[in-house]
């Protein structure tokens, strides 16, 4: 059985002034996947994930939740949806339990389950003993547990992360990823997330579009975007540069390995590989 | 039923009560400096009309506090807004850009309310007349409504502190000086008076003194308030309705 389409983008654009953010993306996909927006800085994804949840208006374009126009039905569709925006945009002086008690409400939750809800999240998410406390005294990586517990709260079918780990550890990053993968399983929910991290989309996202200066230039899963340049790379370390060479297995990557003199390595592909061969510069350059 | 309106009092009432004490002392400060310079210092000898300065006094500082207050959540809005993006959490639910704008402008009523509690303090203490009527509290329920939507309408316009604090220079402060708050319009030059009569303070002013003093009455300057409050609650809304889809 086919899954129903949850989201359809065509063709919006967001212009700022003179400066076209986002132009002109077209997209869609089913109920239930993990989709990954990979850009560098500046490519686009905020202004994306903005148009998306209601935050902005698109200069022209139509977006589609359930085969139903989102700007026509904004009310309905964002009961549906669920964002956790790229800074965290949580009330410093309410506590965690405040903050999420602010948005039941917000969500019209019966004031019946928004209680025991809260209670199920904050253990959820690990922040038991955060509930009374204010968010002022949070670090970053438990604002941030928040703010994705938060936007789980209404139980979205749609989850819209934006930058889910930007500015955060490499532990805490780690332990946010744990936490989304569980998320995507336990309560089924369809993901678009954005990163410009290469390793966040590869390791979470079944389907990654890379978009560049508003556009999108590569769609696929992370293997079928990689198999594109070739899936083990030979890197030779000249006394200029990294020399690349592309294999599509690990055994040829090998075999010319061994009859390489100067110092080199075998790898596996990356995302950014893909980045690269497209535009010509690296996503974090 | 009107869960936006609940949430935003929800968050502004529990924000304003971890920090009501300090700012409860801070808006008693400059009332009663007001009071003790024109009270005291200069008006205990000065008659307007029939009544004692002071009593004149009173009800534009009633007036001009409550003001401040309502008109003061254009800052708070901002910083949340622009600063700490907490406002977008607003804009991204499902819930009407009516409720929302409606919740705060309840929300600057309750502090406007708040700052001409803390006059009518002042002059119980300092034994200064004045008659509590229903019409009163009619007059500052329309002033505050009027000020709190301006307030909402502008911090969706005005971006940063800077702009903010123009605003305060050029519109609100003159206003408050002008329109009748602490002097008589009366003696104005009349170029000056057909600025005053556009200015919406200077029919909230009349109406909450003529209640408190049992001066003449101008039944018409309600209307203009309720002109007032209509324009600027579509504004607000108006100017909501342009960042929200
Ligand atoms: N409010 C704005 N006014 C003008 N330009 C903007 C504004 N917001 C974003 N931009 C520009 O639009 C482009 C896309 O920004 P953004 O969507 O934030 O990218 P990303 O989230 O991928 O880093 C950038 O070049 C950025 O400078
Ligand atoms: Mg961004």
């Amino acid at each position: 059985m086919q899954a129903n389409i949850a989201v359809d983008v065509k063709d919006i654009v967001k212009t700022y002034g003179t400066k076209v953010a986002v132009d002109g993306l077209t997209f869609s996909f089913y109920e239930g996947q993990f989709v990954g927006l990979l850009g560098p800085n500046g490519a686009g994804k905020t202004t994306t994930i903005n148009m998306l949840t209601g935050l902005m208006k698109p200069t022209s374009g139509s977006v589609l939740y359930f085969s139903r126009d989102f700007l026509k039905n904004s009310i309905e569709a964002k009961s549906y949806i669920g964002v956790v925006p790229q800074a965290n945009n949580l009330d410093r002086d309410l506590t965690a339990y405040e903050n999420l008690y602010q948005h039941g409400l917000l969500y019209k939750i019966p004031k019946k389950t928004v209680k025991t809800k809260i209670s199920k999240l904050l253990d959820f998410a690990g922040l038991v003993e955060y509930r009374d406390k204010l968010v002022k005294t949070f670090s970053g990586g438990t604002k941030r547990r928040l703010v994705i517990i938060r936007a789980l709260l209404h139980e979205p079918k749609i989850l819209f992360l934006d930058e889910p780990t930007v500015g955060l550890d490499p532990q805490i990053r780690r332990d946010i990823w744990d936490f989304i993968i569980k998320i995507n399983q336990s309560h089924k929910t369809t993901i678009l997330m954005t990163t410009h991290y290469i390793e966040e989309a590869e390791r979470l996202c079944e389907r990654v579009m890379i978009i560049n200066n508003g556009k999108l230039i590569a769609d696929g899963s992370p293997d079928d975007l990689k198999s594109t340049v070739g899936a083990y790379v030979l890197e030779i370390y000249t006394m200029e540069r990294i020399e690349e060479l592309f294999f599509d297995d690990r055994q040829s990557a090998v075999d010319t390995l061994k009859r390489c003199t100067k110092p080199c390595k075998v790898r596996e592909a990356t995302l950014e590989d893909v980045f690269l061969k497209i535009t010509g510069r690296r996503i974090d350059a | 039923m009107l869960n936006g309106l609940q949430a935003v009092l929800y968050r502004d009432i529990n924000i304003f009560m971890r920090k009501a004490k300090k700012q409860i002392i801070a808006s008693s400060i400059s009332p009663l400096l007001y009071l003790i310079a024109f009270g005291w210092g200069f008006g205990s000898h000065v008659q307007v009309g029939d009544i004692a300065y002071t009593s004149f006094l009173i009800p534009g500082l009633i007036t001009m506090a409550s003001l401040n207050q309502s008109f003061g959540i254009n800052g708070e809005i901002n910083i949340s807004r622009f600063y700490f993006h907490t406002f977008d959490e607003y804009l991204i639910a499902p819930v009407s850009t009516y409720e929302i704008v409606l919740g705060e402008v309840i929300y600057g009523m309750m502090r406007g309310f708040l700052g001409a509690f803390i006059v009518f303090m002042y002059a119980l203490i300092f034994n200064v007349k004045i008659n509590f009527s229903l019409l009163f509290i009619i007059a500052i329920v329309l002033h505050t409504f009027m000020f709190s939507s301006l307030g909402v309408a502008l911090a969706m316009f005005v971006r940063d502190h800077a702009s903010q604090q123009s605003l305060n220079t050029f519109v609100i402060t003159p206003m408050i000086f002008l329109c009748g708050t602490f002097f008589p319009i009366e003696k104005l030059p009349v170029i000056f008076k057909a600025i005053i009569h556009l200015l919406p303070l200077t029919y909230s002013t009349s109406l909450i003194r003529s209640t408190l003093t049992g001066t003449h009455l101008y039944y018409w300057h309600f209307l203009m308030l309720i002109v007032f409050c209509a324009v600027f609650f579509t504004l607000a809304i108006y100017s909501l309705k342009k960042v929200e889809v």
